[in-house]
């Protein structure tokens, strides 16, 4: 798994967050099932954020958030494609300060209301 | 008196001609649902293109027929719009030369971009970053939307050519917007969008908005060489193509939303 939890910097509401620190701009919110993962690199094909990537010996290639990941957009473009549900972002990406989510709660499937 | 009709006489005359209709060996006139779904009901074909509908950036090479991108765009034209001004209208890019200038000049823009206001190219604690720093969340304090950090890295990413602004898509909608639009011009082109992307998905095509095709805007010559004509500017494109893989296969999970629901006289919060 590599659902690093990324604890927030704490900022006064107006401060603009700083784009490539990690506190400040959380975007490592996905995780991915080493065990489910069958190497199919399709995930790593659609990302639009371009931070996915395959690791490991030719034979048993694996799905990984690449080093300088930054920039997931939480679209879940990856789950949607993936046929063994090895890759999912669970949580929004967010922010310290002006840009912080407000008014929403945790990820869910559809629901049949 | 009140000269709007009350709901109570509306439903009884709905029965008064529906019995008449009845009587008299006609179909019922009533147009109105009566059977609500139940709960838990699966999913009915508008509800399922919504929630398999994906943003598409990676195409075949295969054009679409032209008559399907006239079916999604005749969708968008029955799209509800404020006093319906209907204030947009489209052109459809499906020449590549054309689409190859489109992308060209938006990356040119991206590459300029990056180099003047993206503070991340320069090592912590150098003076460059801390200019450029100062420059650009002046610029962010301006104008929040288009400084927001999400699209930062997107931008980055086309200035070095690791992700294309139309996607190499065969088909390039954009979407005019009428500046003289009622009220909030830019929803309506949002509302007939959004009719287009879902009719395409229910098509089995691929879509994905671009918003980035803003950038065109700040070329004159190409604005002009498109066929904008004023008052009449560039709000938003759609790429079309078949998508590679089968990326709408399974309805995704995502966050939810404050609902704040009042009835009874009481207020509740729900997710
Ligand atoms: C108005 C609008 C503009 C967008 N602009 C772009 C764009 O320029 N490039 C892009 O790759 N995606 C763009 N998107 C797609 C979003 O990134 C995408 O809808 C979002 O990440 C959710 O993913 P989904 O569409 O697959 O559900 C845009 C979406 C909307 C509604
Ligand atoms: S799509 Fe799924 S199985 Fe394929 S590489 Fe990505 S996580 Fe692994
Ligand atoms: S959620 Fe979207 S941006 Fe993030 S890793 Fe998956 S495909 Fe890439």
């Amino acid at each position: 798994m590599s659902d690093a939890s990324v604890e927030k910097a704490a900022v006064p509401a107006d401060h603009l967050p700083i784009w490539d620190d990690p506190h400040e701009a959380i975007y490592h919110r996905v995780s991915i099932d080493l065990d489910k993962c069958d190497g199919c690199k399709l995930c790593v094909v659609v990302c639009p954020a371009n931070i996915l990537e395959l690791f490991g010996p030719k034979d048993s290639q694996k799905a990984r958030l690449k080093g300088d990941a930054n920039g997931c957009m939480s679209c879940n473009n990856c789950y949607a494609v993936c046929a063994s549900q090895g890759i999912i972002a669970s949580k929004p990406y967010d922010f310290a300060g002006f840009y912080e989510q407000k008014q929403i709660s945790e990820f869910m499937f559809p629901r049949k209301f | 008196m009140d000269d709007i009709a009350n709901s109570h006489d509306l439903e009884e005359l709905e029965c008064e001609l529906d019995a008449a209709a009845a009587k008299a060996g006609r179909k019922a006139r009533r147009r109105t649902a009566i059977h609500d779904i139940e709960p838990g009901a699966d999913w009915n074909d508008v509800e399922h293109a919504i929630l398999t509908r994906r943003s598409i950036r990676k195409f075949k090479g295969r054009q679409v027929p032209a008559h399907m991108i006239r079916r999604i765009l005749e969708m968008g034209r029955f799209a509800p719009s404020q006093g319906n001004c209907q204030p947009w209208s489209f052109v459809v890019v499906r020449d590549k030369a054309m689409i190859a200038e489109m992308e060209q000049y938006c990356v040119a823009v991206c590459k300029n971009m990056t180099a003047t206001i993206d503070y991340t190219n320069y090592p912590a604690g150098s003076e460059q970053r801390a200019v450029i720093m100062a420059n650009t969340q002046k610029l962010n304090r301006e104008n929040p939307n288009s400084f927001h950090p999400v699209p930062m890295t997107a931008i980055k990413s086309i200035a070095n050519g690791r992700f294309a602004v139309f996607h190499r898509a065969p088909t390039v909608i954009l979407i005019l917007m009428d500046k003289r639009g009622v009220g909030v011009p830019e929803v309506d082109v949002g509302v007939v969008g959004t009719n287009i992307v879902l009719a395409a998905q229910s098509v089995g095509l691929g879509t994905c908005w671009i918003g980035f095709s803003k950038l065109l805007s700040s070329n004159p010559a190409l604005v002009e060489k498109l066929g904008v004509q004023p008052p009449f500017e560039i709000a938003e494109a759609i790429s079309v193509g078949y998508p590679i893989g089968n990326p709408t296969q399974q309805a995704i999970s995502r966050q939810t939303h404050q609902i704040v629901w009042w009835e009874d006289g009481k207020k509740e919060i729900l997710y």
